[in-house]
């Protein structure tokens, strides 16, 4: 990633779309769960984003090849989208944009709190 | 059997270990052979996820091959540290088992 690609985020644009063009190719099941697992990654977005292209690049593969392979997306992911979509993460621990808004707010509560001499 | 899932959940990244040990293979294929093995409840999506935790800890070489249709699959093959894993993981189950067994049978 270089220093225009940093601060234009035009790298993430185009990572975007080569996805959304692939996801283009698959089956319909296939297409309607992609559209969950981008819903379910979403939450664990860093500030810009970057820590999921590695993630929906993974997720894309695995539906990529099992379609080849002629499976229903039913038999490769299941009932559970979302535990799928939270192991790939990093397991049920992996920090979301909740878990930083919490820390935030106790951090400012905390200083506050001790501005106030309590 | 089923409703296996939550008791194989802590093993089944020792069994992929194994898997992967005896042969450099692909996500489909491990899964397969799990289902054959009798664990019918595991899907390529949840052996995906472990493989990939596999690659993310190091203990795995990846190689990507072109397959006849599709696009490229990803083989595993096991390296020296997915080795040293997979020795600690016979070790804890062995430990684990007998315990257990030894509990099961009344003994202290």
């Amino acid at each position: 990633m270089n220093f225009w690609e940093t601060v234009t985020g035009s790298d993430l644009t185009r990572d975007w779309k080569a996805f959304e063009a692939r996801a283009e190719a698959l089956p319909d099941d296939y297409r309607a769960a992609w559209g969950q697992i981008k819903g379910h990654f979403s939450p664990h977005a860093d500030f810009t984003g970057r820590n999921l292209t590695p993630l929906l690049d993974a997720a894309l593969g695995l539906l990529e090849e099992a379609a080849t392979d002629g499976q229903s997306v039913h038999e490769v992911l299941g009932d559970d989208i979302r535990g799928f979509c939270t192991a790939l993460v990093g397991g049920e621990g992996a920090r979301t944009h909740r878990d930083r808004w919490r820390q935030q707010l106790n951090r400012n509560v905390a200083r506050k709190l001790s501005r106030l001499g309590g | 059997m089923d409703d296996l899932t939550e008791m194989l959940k802590g093993t089944l990244e020792g069994c992929v270990l194994e898997i992967i040990g005896s042969e450099e293979t692909y996500g489909y294929a491990i899964t397969r052979q799990l289902n054959e093995l009798g664990f019918t409840d595991v899907i390529e999506g949840t052996v995906y996820t472990i493989l990939l935790r596999l690659e993310r800890n190091g203990l795995v070489q990846v190689t990507k091959r072109p397959s006849g249709v599709g696009p490229p699959r990803k083989f595993y093959a096991l390296n020296d540290a997915g080795r040293e894993e997979l020795a600690k993981f016979w070790a804890k189950w062995q430990y684990v088992s007998s315990r257990i067994d030894r509990l099961k049978e009344g003994g202290r």
